[in-house]
């Protein structure tokens, strides 16, 4: 019986020394007071990928495959810098922001991909942008046309420069109205950020 | 005896506490995942942006007030970027996420997925307020929480008759004269067209000839010339707000002296700034009440807006945020009383959700929706605004089912 007492005491022992152990690496717990905002900066922007810059409208018969208003896609993929300044991990739940070629605002990017940042670290994010002639000639058209009118251009002309100067880095493109949502604990926290590249 | 019976109690305890411990991080498990299908990027990005982040804001406040009966809602959100072959890519990634629901975007990539809905019986609510989405026996799970196209243009149509007509020089001396104006191509811009004629007809309109305007119409210029040998005095536009915002300049520029009537979508606050003078007088349709107006729920459209985007500016935010609100909390309410019931099936959130809603209040301005199992038209009352010295006023509601009961009941539904 004696034996058998002991035999339990141990175990108990053990498993309160890994309840604790658990505890040991714990960080401090976040409050509404010390939960900082996250930093979110662009580090770079990359052409991932870019085929030149042409379109062809339905009318057209393509050599395989069915006709269709198809432009040349481009790749662009953006790295983020997310410096947590805490001394406790958070999440980041997801990350978005508009790209604009110009002034002229074409796409909205988001990664819902959650990630842990370790407290005091930096992680990076990576994010892909895709865009290509006809669905930019759209977006361009319903939300910039007036103001190309007013610069005295148009949409083909835009698209043209653009396709054939953001492979070589000529063209500004800029990261704007960027938010980033961070959870620690139940309490969130927004980042917001905007750059231009270069 | 005494001992080994503490003892055991002791184990029992530690082991509860470390199986809790251990099974707590599954918690996320229980969350209900829902499909988001967003334009941010291409043709009619210029409205659908603004929903989109107005869907994503009220899904964080849906799970800040906790969620679907304690289950937090995934929302898994795409930019198709109005390419109806991509949208039938994610919707297909969402049947692989399991995605109980969908919250739809445009009239072509509804129009284009109900067969495909219908048959894989999941719930799909579209900023698309075509009136060919309201006949259950057609497109069972089709739902949404506006006044559709059709009423609405019905609505406009019947307010100008009754407010503004009397107001013109040539009441009761002729039949007033009205055109419409829209992409003929497009399903969305064309969905309530015949309506309309048909209202416009009924009240003794004489209808003018169509004028074919882009989406992505800058100049209108020929087609108001054309218009102007017709001498309108009201015009109905069905188009999103820059096409609008066009054909409203150059209508003003070349003097055609007609009234201006707009459907939902070309009639937000973005107008004033593209049309300028140009909007002063315009009447159109908003189901729900404008970004920042003081109704039910607004406080937290805002202070969510603020939250989660504070990059982009209160100005830029527009009655499209409020509409994304409306299809989120609507179809939240749906999984709220479809879980009470312990079945979050398509079939259930539909009849167990949706068909449940009688008179369902849902603030924001909106008029209380209720779907029953032969009409999925959530609402029968057309709000009707004016926008004058800088302001968006609600100068008529037009009930159609109140008004004309039978027609409503057995000649409009489904188109």
């Amino acid at each position: 019986m004696r034996k058998k007492n002991v035999l339990l005491m141990i175990l108990c022992v053990f498993v309160v020394a890994v309840f604790l152990s658990g505890c040991a690496g714990m960080q401090a717990k976040p409050t509404a007071k010390n939960f900082k905002t996250p930093v979110v900066t662009l580090d770079s922007m990359e052409v991932a990928h870019a085929f030149g810059y042409w379109y062809f409208s339905n009318k057209v018969k393509p050599t395989k495959g069915k006709p269709d208003n198809v432009g040349a896609p481009l790749d662009l993929a953006f790295t983020f810098n997310v410096e947590n300044p805490n001394t406790f991990p958070v999440l980041m739940e997801n990350l978005k922001f508009a790209v604009a070629f110009e002034e002229f605002d074409l796409n909205m990017v988001s990664t819902n991909a959650a990630q842990w940042i370790p407290a005091g670290k930096t992680n990076q994010v990576n994010v892909h942008a895709h865009f290509d002639v006809r669905q930019s000639l759209l977006s361009l058209l319903v939300t910039g046309g007036f103001k190309l009118k007013a610069e005295g251009t148009n949409a083909w002309a835009a698209l043209e420069k653009w396709w054939t100067g953001i492979p070589n880095y000529e063209i500004p493109v800029s990261v704007k109205e960027g938010a980033a949502v961070f959870n620690a604990g139940d309490m969130v926290k927004v980042a917001t950020f905007k750059a231009t590249f270069p | 005896m005494f001992n080994r019976s503490i003892w055991s109690k002791f184990l029992t305890f530690m082991f509860a506490v470390i199986l809790i411990m251990g099974f707590s991080s599954m918690a996320g498990a229980a969350d209900i995942r829902v499909g988001s299908l967003n334009d941010m990027t291409g043709a009619t990005s210029d409205v659908g942006k603004d929903y989109a982040l107005g869907i994503a804001e009220a899904i964080h406040y849906i799970n800040d007030t906790g969620g679907i009966n304690g289950k937090k809602i995934k929302l898994y959100q795409f930019d198709y970027g109005y390419r109806i072959p991509e949208a039938l890519t994610k919707y297909n990634l969402f049947k692989r996420l399991k995605c109980v629901a969908i919250l739809g975007w445009g009239t072509g990539d509804t129009e284009a997925l109900a067969p495909t809905v219908a048959r894989d019986k999941i719930p799909y609510v579209s900023a698309s307020y075509s009136g060919h989405l309201c006949k259950p026996e057609k497109t069972p799970y089709n739902l949404f929480f506006a006044t559709d196209y059709s009423t609405q243009s019905r609505g406009l149509i019947t307010a100008w008759y009754r407010k503004k007509w009397p107001t013109k020089p040539d009441y009761n001396k002729r039949k007033p004269r009205i055109a419409m104006c829209y992409m003929f191509a497009s399903p969305f811009s064309s969905a309530s067209i015949k309506a309309a004629k048909d209202q416009a007809k009924m009240l003794g309109f004489e209808i003018g000839p169509d004028q074919d305007v882009s989406l992505f119409a800058i100049d209108v210029k020929s087609q108001i010339l054309t218009l102007k040998e017709f001498k309108p005095d009201v015009l109905l536009h069905t188009n999103t707000v820059m096409s609008v915002a066009a054909t409203l300049r150059d209508s003003y520029a070349l003097e055609l002296g007609a009234d201006n009537l707009i459907k939902c979508w070309g009639f937000d606050e973005n107008l004033p700034k593209l049309a300028g003078k140009a909007a002063e007088g315009a009447i159109g349709c908003a189901p729900w009440a404008f970004f920042g107006l003081d109704v039910p729920l607004m406080d937290k459209v805002v202070e969510y807006a603020k939250k989660y985007n504070p990059g982009i500016p209160l100005e830029k935010r527009t009655v499209h945020t409020v509409q994304g609100w409306a299809s989120a909390l609507g179809l939240a309410e749906a999984l709220k009383r479809a879980d009470k019931v312990g079945d979050l099936s398509g079939p259930s959130i539909l009849k167990n959700g949706f068909e449940t809603m009688k008179g369902y209040e849902i603030g924001l301005g909106i008029a209380p929706a209720t779907f029953t199992a032969t009409d999925h038209r959530s609402q029968s009352e057309a709000k009707i605004y004016e926008y004058k010295s800088g302001k968006f006023t609600l100068i008529d509601e037009v009930d159609l089912k109140k008004e004309w009961p039978d027609k409503w009941a057995n000649e409009w539904l489904g188109w």
